[in-house]
């Protein structure tokens, strides 16, 4: 193998004195070419096993021949580093979403609900002023950290690595074809809704939010409802914004249903 | 070259790796550098910083994999690898003097076969050598022409078939495999020609 350097010290010396490199045939560097994949026929490997054993000099010839090919693969993998760190999202992924543990409880949803039944009766409405407060207070989704690992599902998470590049249009595409094999996937309907309302699709968002708060049980529970209090907002449709906010219940939630008030 | 999109088990992800399947290399590289950014910013590093040493890391986990050097304990075991080696490497700058006088980094290629399971200890000739000829014909492979470059590419790094380089370039098969011997005699040359 290229890298064992050992075994290219033995033959240093012969390096240092080998002067005429051009005897390289094309011949031999296919014969190496086939060796190292493996395409070589049983009697031709032995032979060729034997000659890197008895001859000195075609060992040393065939060592640097290994060296000019790993030469290559290095330089052009880094320069393939290079266009990967242009891909890297300036968002720094957030730990947020999966470091905190967040569900419903049964008792704060019917807290919940018994304030918005009560706070319904004397709802006023902000009118025109929904827009400028979607503006300012309109933030993605950090999004989930974007870990590989074996059980995680790679298609999403490449979608994932969209998404924080702030593509959403390729991010929701690539989202869209994963939902229509797993339309329950709670985790799948609340970025496709983030990512929509990113996207200016106020009514999409909607839709896939909706499926997600139907999943009392999912972690998204808080946070799809106060992108659906978003998409609202931006609809201009003070009373369902509000709802939402309401079921929400988190610390953004709270400062937008006191703004609007 | 297929993708592989379902990253099962670390064994097939060494596998691609070793094929230098551009879509998993990219995952693992974009995946694992926020970890490393944020300890080097950490430790009086900048973001070129970090960007130097993960690079660094990259490619000594990448040729450990090649040379079958590299053998998972669990499924994440790559990922650590590649995060300790990153870590060393910035350990170890931060403890040269270099460093410490300039906060400058000049050593691109020279820490680049060191891996972490080798002691630290002075290297001996014949590795120096290696390395140098290795930087050597990097340097002249960086600045090869380009259509020599595209096809040594395309054949050793990207593992295409001659029949698949011919059919691009429009070429007979004989000649894409005559060209690319003339590459790599040139290539050769360049590299021998350049005393650094």
């Amino acid at each position: 193998m290229y890298g064992e350097t050992s075994s290219i010290g033995t033959c240093l010396e012969k390096i240092k004195k080998l002067k005429d490199y051009s005897n390289i045939t094309p011949e031999l560097l296919e014969n190496l070419e086939r060796y190292d994949n493996g395409s070589m026929g049983q009697e031709e490997r032995l032979a060729f096993e034997e000659q890197l054993r008895s001859d000195a000099d075609f060992k040393t010839l065939i060592e640097d021949i290994r060296l000019t090919l790993l030469g290559i693969e290095t330089q052009a993998l880094k320069e393939r580093l290079e266009e990967f760190h242009k891909e890297i999202p300036e968002i720094r992924p957030v730990e947020k979403s999966t470091t905190n543990v967040r569900f419903l409880s049964f008792t704060k949803l019917a807290i919940a609900a018994g304030i918005i039944i009560a706070l319904g009766m004397f709802w006023m409405f902000s009118g025109s002023s929904n827009d400028k407060l979607y503006s300012k207070h309109f933030k993605p989704d950090p999004g989930l950290p974007t870990a590989m690992s074996s059980s995680d599902n790679f298609a999403f998470y490449d979608a994932m690595v969209n998404y924080k590049r702030g593509d959403y249009k390729t991010a929701i595409q690539k989202w869209e074809q994963l939902e229509k094999k797993a339309p329950q996937n709670d985790t799948l309907s609340y970025f496709l809704g983030v990512a929509n309302l990113a996207d200016k699709n106020a009514d999409q968002a909607i839709t896939y939010l909706h499926k997600t708060v139907q999943n009392p049980k999912s972690v998204f529970v808080k946070d799809a409802n106060y992108y659906l209090g978003m998409a609202y907002l931006k609809k201009d449709n003070t009373e369902d914004a509000k709802k939402h906010f309401k079921l929400s219940n988190t610390a953004n939630s709270l400062e937008l249903l006191r703004k609007m008030d | 070259m297929g993708h592989v999109y379902n990253i099962d088990s670390q064994l097939q992800l060494l596998d691609a790796i070793k094929d230098n399947d551009s879509v998993v290399l990219k995952q693992l590289y974009i995946n694992n550098y926020y970890k490393i950014e944020a300890l080097v910013l950490k430790n009086n590093g900048s973001k070129e910083h970090a960007k130097d040493v993960y690079q660094e890391a990259f490619i000594a986990v990448w040729k450990n994999v090649k040379n079958d050097q590299f053998i998972p304990e669990n499924e994440t075991a790559l990922q650590g690898y590649l995060y300790r080696i990153a870590k060393n490497k910035w350990m170890d700058i931060l403890r040269s003097p270099s460093f410490k006088k300039t906060k400058m980094i000049q050593h691109e290629l020279n820490v680049l076969d060191k891996s972490i399971d080798q002691n630290d200890h002075e290297k001996d000739e014949e590795q120096e050598f290696f390395e140098k000829r290795l930087k050597q014909t990097m340097e002249a492979f960086k600045n090869l022409g380009s259509p020599c470059k595209e096809l040594l590419t395309a054949f050793y790094y990207d593992k295409a078939s001659l029949r698949d380089i011919a059919n691009k370039l429009k070429i007979e098969e004989n000649t894409a495999r005559t060209k690319k011997y003339r590459c790599m005699e040139k290539l050769r040359q360049l590299a021998l020609a350049s005393k650094k």
